[in-house]
């Protein structure tokens, strides 16, 4: 391959990337939820500094000498102190940083399984198909948050790695039946007939020829399984069934319920509901706006006055 | 039955295809779609064999058999007196070497996420043929022989970044990198206009040329069969009608199939008072799909009895030459075609 190197031709993905990114960023929706995300990373990622000025400031452990009990927001603690007067601040960072831990790695799990289950059920057709399909259907109809539940009380105080674990094993039908039809159409495509012809094999088939033209379309669903992951993990903390040992924005909110602080320290309940309901919006605000690039069908028209 | 020269590469023997049309799921009973009724036929070493039809007559559900998109219901198919019908594993694997495809729609056969050169050396990497360096070389070359050069400006390229015929070219480059016996063109020029066709025409002639490939050229033109190949057979629901020469099918057509195809055409140059053979019915006759002729409903001379109970022979007028019409023998009388007369794709 000589001189070819002069021409520069952009990767095919890259220039898709910069497309579909213009189109991304006209929409509000996307606008909004990238700005949303990029605070809670911020978040996330400072949530190490607070331990660091002062052992007091540790989400976890970090008690203030002088404070026994809530007090509200101060210079000392911006959001004031827990019943035995932990910052809540520190533990608001603390907790950004396990949503996005929790959110991201029990979609990519789910998404996982559910991309590699659709690609073979839609491809490979006949008994596979249905026999997926059906295992599917009955992972589907179960309610998530109950079988967790029921699984916390016989085992116990879940780790929150059990929780990710879980979480991204029920939720994997529903990716892996958009994935699957996706895998039908593509099994139709003069390119797939094509590789056969050459000789493919169904792996190579698979990987080399389908996996790329689905991959987007798992993406999109990763951010809708977030939202759903943070929530499930925070519901279950709420209700007393989270990992002791972590601080989650679930983990606070029960706190707040179970000293009996539920209307009287407002300062105390609202944060973490508030920075709940915001990080599942952020990342359903971005999934509507990569739905709209991924289908072009969704587009506004410009109109022309 | 072989006639004249050239030895047969690959024949079809009684090859059969049917597809159940839907309901069979609901208990009902399904209906029987026929694509290929007892194909019999020949394509000899070397040489461009058209096959021409309309839509739905089941000519690419024959090259597709051949590739082995599909199998066959009934009858065989084989290669150089080797049976291929129902290859499978390594064997089907080996065979594929041999045996290539170029698809209808340059827009729909090339994967989009791919490169130029990823898809061209697909089929060297499948079959595991040369090291990265000799693969690449043999790409740049197979791009520089479709005339994409050159071929550096391509080799990096996606589908998008391309012309329908470029795309194409890609197509047959990816069909022709392996150097096989035998190719299947399947209406290869039906999406692109016309200038671009005629390139591509010749990219097949001088391929099909310098590699010594035969061809199986799939089309609903008869004009662009007759300019391409050295014999064609005309195909209707699924039942050859005419076979030989291509010169000799399209000027002295006997088969009131194959004539209303001609009439067809646009035609143009000094076609005078070329007559227009008007074969078609204007309303469809109703007509049993299981005995009688298969052209009964549409065709304007039949003979209301026996072509509604029997099947025409598949019989030889002249060498070389089969009709499957009980009245070959007279539309060969009246025969007035222009030699002048030309006709476009």
């Amino acid at each position: 391959m000589k001189g070819d190197k002069e021409i520069r031709h952009r990767p095919h993905w890259f220039e898709q990337f910069l497309e579909g990114w213009s189109v991304f960023w006209q929409n509000p929706l996307g606008k909004i939820g990238v700005t949303l995300l990029g605070i809670f990373a911020l978040m996330a990622f400072s949530s190490f500094i607070p331990p660091l000025v002062n052992p007091m400031y540790h989400p976890m452990t970090g008690v203030d000498p002088e404070i026994y009990s809530s007090v509200g927001p101060s210079a000392r603690h911006w959001l004031g102190t827990d019943f035995m007067g932990r910052d809540i601040f520190s533990q608001l960072l603390a907790g950004a940083r396990i949503a996005f831990m929790v959110g991201v790695s029990a979609a990519f799990m789910s998404i996982f399984l559910g991309t590699a289950f659709g690609m073979i059920a839609g491809y490979m057709g006949g008994f596979v198909d249905t026999l997926l399909m059906r295992l599917a259907d009955v992972i589907m109809v179960l309610p998530t948050l109950l079988v967790v539940l029921i699984l916390a009380s016989l085992f116990g105080q879940l780790n929150i790695w059990t929780i990710v674990l879980i979480i991204a094993l029920f939720r994997w039908p529903g990716v892996s039946r958009v994935i699957r039809s996706q895998a039908l159409t593509l099994k139709q495509r003069p390119f797939i007939e094509a590789a056969r012809v050459a000789g493919a094999s169904h792996i190579r088939i698979i990987f080399r020829h389908i996996m790329p033209n689905v991959l987007p379309l798992a993406f999109l669903y990763m951010t809708f399984r977030v939202t759903a992951a943070i929530i499930i993990e925070a519901a279950l903390a709420f209700l007393g069934f989270g990992d002791p040992g972590t601080v989650s924005w679930g983990m606070m909110l029960q706190w707040v319920w179970k000293t009996g602080h539920m209307f009287k320290a407002l300062y105390w309940l609202l944060p973490p509901g508030i920075c709940i309901s915001l990080i599942t919006l952020s990342f359903y605000m971005i999934g509507r706006a990569m739905d709209e690039v991924l289908d072009p069908r969704l587009r506004r028209e410009e109109t022309a006055r | 039955m072989k006639e004249e020269t050239g030895t047969s590469f690959l024949s079809f023997d009684g090859v059969s295809k049917f597809y159940l049309s839907r309901g069979r799921m609901l208990g009902g009973s399904g209906r029987q779609v026929v694509a290929l009724n007892r194909l019999t036929l020949d394509i000899r070493k070397g040489e461009i064999f058209g096959l021409v039809g309309e839509s739905g007559s089941g000519k690419t559900t024959a090259g597709r058999l051949i590739v082995r998109l599909e199998e066959a219901d009934r009858g065989i198919i084989s290669v150089e007196g080797q049976d291929v019908t129902h290859l499978k594993g390594k064997r089907l694997k080996d065979f594929r070497k041999r045996v290539q495809m170029i698809f209808q729609d340059p827009y729909q056969s090339l994967n989009p996420q791919l490169s130029v050169l990823d898809t061209v050396s697909e089929p060297l990497l499948i079959h595991r043929v040369g090291d990265r360096l000799s693969r690449a070389e043999m790409v740049m070359n197979a791009l520089q022989s479709v005339g994409l050069s050159p071929p550096g400006d391509f080799v990096h390229r996606f589908p998008h970044q391309m012309s329908g015929g470029q795309r194409q070219r890609v197509a047959i480059a990816r069909a022709m990198v392996l150097r096989p016996d035998f190719v299947v063109a399947d209406e290869p020029t039906s999406m692109l206009d016309a200038s671009i066709s005629a390139q591509i025409f010749n990219i097949l002639l001088e391929m099909q040329k310098s590699l010594g490939i035969t061809l199986l050229f799939i089309t609903h033109s008869l004009a662009a069969a007759r300019y391409l190949c050295d014999r064609i057979a005309v195909i209707y629901r699924g039942n050859l009608m005419e076979l030989g020469p291509a010169d000799d099918v399209i000027q002295r057509s006997r088969h009131p199939y194959t004539r209303a195809l001609i009439d067809a055409l646009p035609k143009f140059g000094q076609c005078g008072e070329t007559e227009r053979f008007n074969t078609f019915l204007k309303a469809e006759r109703e007509s049993s799909s299981t005995v009688g002729c298969a052209f009964f409903g549409r065709c304007s001379i039949a003979n209301r009895i026996l072509c509604s109970q029997e099947v025409p022979p598949f019989k030889t007028v002249s060498p070389g030459r089969r009709v499957a019409c009980f009245f070959a023998e007279e539309q060969g009388k009246n025969l007035t075609a222009s030699k002048t007369c030309h006709y476009g794709i």
